[in-house]
Formats: C-alpha cells, sequence, structure tokens
C-alpha cells in the first residue's frame, strides 16, 4: 500500500507573500492512476499541482512550509536540484505553449539538452512520444513545420508528447483541456486514459465530468484546504462532507 | 425643439471630431514632412558632390578638392566598435534585470540609472571618454577609444530596447522549458534570447543611428582633423564623418569651395545611417517570418 504512493505531500503550507493559498494540505497520490484535483477558483488546486515540480519557485515572494515526499525524498530540500525534479515531473499546461520551433525541434528540445544527441535515437524519441500522444498519424509528414501552424488540440497533445519525450514518472496537467474544443477534450481524455498504463497523472480541472470521466481518485479543495479526498466514485456519489456535495451538485462555485 | 436638440449636439459631436482628427493627422504630417524636407535638402544641394572620386579618395588641397574615404572607413569601424562593444554589454545586463534581478529597491535605482545616462549630453561621454581611455588606460586618441565611448553613450537605448524585448517573450515559453527540466540559463540561451532578438535589433538601430551621428564623443577620443591613410589598428585616430562635417563648417578658409562637399559628406552620413538600418530592419524581419507566436 504505502509503496504505492509515488509523490505525498504532508502539512503543506503555502504563502504568496502574506497571503496564504494553502494551509495543511496532506495527500498522497498513487502510482499509474489519475487523481483529479478539483475545487472553485482561488481554491489552491493549482498552487498544490505546481508545488509537486517546483514551479511555484519561479515566483517572487512563494514560500513553502510542510514536506513534498517523491519517492520518500523531500524535493523542497535543500540540496535538491529542481531542474531534477522537473526532468521526473512533467507539466502539461492550461493553454497549449509549443515553442515557436518545428514540431521535430518542439520534442527534441529537451532531450538534446540532457545528452541525446544521436540523430536515430532523436528520430526514435519523436516518434515514440508522438505516437504515445497520438499525434503521430497527423504530423509524420509536416515534422518540419511550425509548431504554430497546429490547431489547438493538436498543440496541446505536441505539448504532452514533449512532456513524455522525457520519459517522467508523473505529469501534471493544469486544466489541460479548458482551452480546447468538445472534440480535442475528447481526444486528450483519451489519451490520459492510455497514458496512465505508464504514467502517473495528476490532473486540476474545473470541469467536474472530466474529473468523473478520467480520474481514479478525486481531491476537493476549498479556500486553500483539502476538504476531502477519496475514490472518485465515492467524492461524485456519496461524498461524506456537505461542503463537497454543495459543489459538485453545483449549489457554488 | 425636443427633436432638434439631439440633432444640433450630434452634428457639434462630428465637427469637434473632425477637429481633433485633424490635427492629430496635421502632427503626423508635420513630422513627415520635417524629415522630407531635410532630407530633400540635404540630397538637392550634395548629390552633385558625389562621385567614385569623392567616395573612394581622401581630401587634397586643403580640404577643398578629393573625397572622404578615410572619414567613411573611420565612421564604419567607429560605429561597428561601438555595437561591438554596448551589445553584449547591454544585452547581458538587461538578461539581469528582468530575468535574474529580484525586482525591488536595487533593481529600481539601478534602472533610473541607466535611464540617468541616456540623459547625460553627448560631450559629457566624450569628456569622460577623453579621462578614462585617452590618458588613464594610455590608449591615446584612437578607434578603440572612441569606439568604448560610443559604446558607453548607447548602452542606455540598447538596454532600455533589449528590456523591453526579453519581457515581450511570453512568459509561458520560460514556464513551458523550465517545466521540461531545462535549467534557468539554458531557457534564457535557447528559448528567451533567440525569440527576444528582433526586438532587440530594432532598439539596437536607434542606438546604431546614433553612434554614427554623434561628433562630441569622438572629437576628444578618435576624430582626427586629417589623415589619408587608412588606420591599421584600433590604436590609430580615424577621420570620421560627423567631425569631418564640423571641420569644414567650422575651420574651413575657402567657404565657398568646401561647401558642396561639405553638403556631399552630409548626404553620405545620412545614406550610412539609413543603410545600417536598413540592413538591421531585414534582419529583424527575415527573423520575424521564423518566430511568430
Amino acid at each position: 500500500m504505502e509503496k504505492d504512493k509515488i509523490i505525498r505531500a504532508k502539512n503543506v503550507d503555502f504563502y504568496y507573500g502574506s497571503f496564504q493559498a494553502l494551509t495543511g494540505v496532506t495527500m498522497a497520490f498513487e502510482k499509474n492512476r489519475v487523481t483529479a484535483l478539483i475545487g472553485p477558483s482561488g481554491c489552491g488546486k493549482s498552487t498544490l499541482l505546481r508545488l509537486l515540480n517546483r514551479m511555484n519557485d519561479l515566483i517572487d515572494g512563494a514560500r513553502v512550509e510542510g514536506e513534498i515526499l517523491f519517492e520518500g525524498r523531500n524535493i523542497y530540500a535543500p540540496e535538491v536540484d529542481p531542474v531534477e525534479i522537473r526532468r521526473r515531473i512533467g507539466m502539461v499546461f492550461q493553454k497549449p505553449n509549443p515553442f515557436p520551433k518545428s514540431i521535430f525541434k518542439n520534442i527534441t528540445y529537451a532531450p538534446k539538452l540532457s545528452g541525446v544527441h544521436r540523430k536515430s535515437d532523436l528520430e526514435a524519441l519523436v516518434e515514440e512520444s508522438l505516437r504515445q500522444a497520438v499525434l503521430w498519424d497527423e504530423v509524420k509528414d509536416i515534422l518540419d513545420r511550425s509548431a504554430m501552424t497546429l490547431s489547438g488540440g493538436q498543440q496541446q497533445r505536441l505539448c504532452i508528447a514533449r512532456a513524455l519525450a522525457m520519459k517522467p514518472d508523473i505529469i501534471l496537467m493544469d486544466e489541460p483541456t479548458s482551452a480546447l474544443d468538445p472534440i480535442s477534450t475528447a481526444r486528450i481524455e483519451e489519451l490520459i486514459d492510455e497514458l496512465k498504463q505508464r504514467y502517473t497523472i495528476i490532473i486540476v480541472t474545473h470541469n467536474m465530468q472530466q474529473a468523473a470521466r478520467v480520474s481514479e481518485y478525486t481531491g476537493f479543495f476549498y479556500i486553500g484546504k483539502l476538504i476531502e479526498f477519496g475514490p472518485t466514485e465515492k467524492i461524485f456519489t456519496n461524498p461524506s462532507v456537505k461542503q463537497t456535495e454543495d459543489y459538485i451538485t453545483g449549489r457554488f462555485g | 425643439m425636443n427633436a432638434a436638440a439631439p440633432s444640433t449636439s450630434l452634428k457639434w459631436r462630428y465637427v469637434r471630431q473632425g477637429l481633433f482628427f485633424g490635427v492629430v493627422r496635421l502632427s503626423a504630417f508635420l513630422i513627415t514632412a520635417t524629415l522630407l524636407l531635410i532630407l530633400a535638402y540635404i540630397f538637392m544641394n550634395g548629390f552633385r558632390a558625389i562621385s567614385w572620386d569623392f567616395l573612394t579618395l581622401p581630401p587634397t588641397d586643403a580640404m577643398t578638392r578629393g573625397g572622404i574615404m578615410p572619414a567613411i572607413v573611420g565612421t564604419l569601424y567607429l560605429t561597428v566598435g561601438a555595437i561591438a562593444v554596448a551589445l553584449p554589454l547591454g544585452v547581458a545586463s538587461a538578461v539581469y534585470l528582468t530575468e535574474y534581478a529580484r525586482q525591488g529597491l536595487a533593481i529600481r535605482v539601478l534602472r533610473i540609472g541607466v535611464n540617468c545616462l541616456a540623459g547625460v549630453p553627448s560631450v559629457v561621454f566624450g569628456l569622460f571618454g577623453l579621462g578614462l581611455f585617452v590618458v588613464f588606460l594610455r590608449f591615446g586618441s584612437s578607434i578603440l577609444a572612441g569606439a568604448l565611448t560610443l559604446g558607453i553613450l548607447i548602452l542606455p537605448t540598447i538596454i532600455g530596447a533589449s528590456e523591453e524585448a526579453l519581457k515581450a517573450v511570453p512568459q509561458t515559453f520560460r514556464e513551458a522549458s523550465l517545466a521540461l527540466g531545462v535549467s534557468k540559463w539554458r531557457t534564457i540561451s535557447r528559448i528567451v534570447l533567440p525569440n527576444a532578438l528582433p526586438g532587440i535589433l530594432t532598439g539596437s538601430i536607434l542606438g546604431i543611428g546614433r553612434a554614427a551621428g554623434e561628433t562630441a564623443p569622438i572629437m576628444f577620443t578618435a576624430a582626427t582633423f586629417f589623415t589619408a591613410a587608412l588606420p591599421r589598428s584600433v590604436f590609430d585616430e580615424v577621420m570620421a564623418l560627423p567631425y569631418h562635417i564640423y571641420v569644414l563648417a567650422t575651420a574651413g578658409t575657402q567657404i565657398d569651395e568646401t561647401r558642396p562637399l561639405q553638403y556631399g559628406t552630409v548626404l553620405v552620413l545620412v545614406a550610412l545611417v539609413l543603410g545600417i538600418d536598413l540592413v538591421a530592419i531585414l534582419i529583424r524581419s527575415a527573423m520575424r517570418k521564423k518566430k511568430r507566436w
């Protein structure tokens, strides 16, 4: 049981300057499962997501208390290199953010900098990543074209492929479909279902149906606190806290 | 009366609008017209002096005959030198200010300092260059001293433009790169800087124009009244176009004979600056075509 938890937050408080965004969050994420984080805007779910790969380091005046244990090691310990953490914990953002480079170079950019140089290795990596992101068939003949020419949904799958190319253990997704149309959204959701065979996925979403469709576990946040956390089915059919019920039935948020 | 009131007020509004549009349109037109007038005046007076000999020979007969080739070459060296000094230094400062520095009081003061530097009269830079490079560092009056002085002069322009260009690169690019486990420095050098380059170049164009055209900073540090020889090292003095114009305008005794040459020199200087600008603009638009976001 303990072994299946790949990353856990222990008593995490987080501050933007003097504003406390998270209070006493403790939760553990299971390996090769999809965990959804839901809650109204400003509840701290994205903040927690960004804490898991130290993306909040970039914000001036941010402060973390408590521990985030990745495979038993606190990623906020002074000797830990955040760059190393981010290689193993990838991230997909709300708005597709491909680089203004070719499709091929978007994917090879980070692997090249971490030591993959052989042309054949890079080509294999591009194909593998694009296949995993179910984008290969659409772009295999236009790999040299700028990623900016792709549609929004394709761009987002390219961003997923780009994250996969680093062979991470965990993929964090911050509202990955909120900028996409319903068809692209459906494709990304199918993709998430495929990916969990190999990866642990933690997804922040505003769309409760999406959380219900794609995740095995759901955590509900409200005003910086984790209100309820458990199997998705239980959260959506039989929540034990009143606030959770009010939120998922649309009474607020 | 009730029906008439709104229609007259509407009419009045159109008149007012027309009036204000007219005023702003006129201002834009006046500025462009002034520029064109100056250029036309220079061209009309200067083009007769332009000939192959004028561009390829040194001045002769106490500046009343011959060409301005050493001054053209000197100005090119000084301008390229100034850019070589200011561009790396300016871009590096801008990277520090926008990407690394913790935004606070110290950085605000630093930024105000940079802006003040932009407002310092150019003759002060000339004297500073004389004191530091020519005398203290013993470079003598030379291309090196002149290029360094001009470089410092245009530094604020380049820093300002580079900061703006760096800020214009979407934050999402930085996030995307960092989230892939790429270090901050590599994110800046591989993603941020290449995408900021067109903007940096745009700003540098202004700097180039200034470096080529300034007289006061090179008067004490690099420019010489007359030399027929081309410089052989960065420690040689050179003739320069702006200083040559100054000399022709103030030091000649045969004014009627030097005046056409003076206009010719002005025309060459203006053409040179516009030419350098054009090259920068072409490079920029070629880059922009590749980098659309």
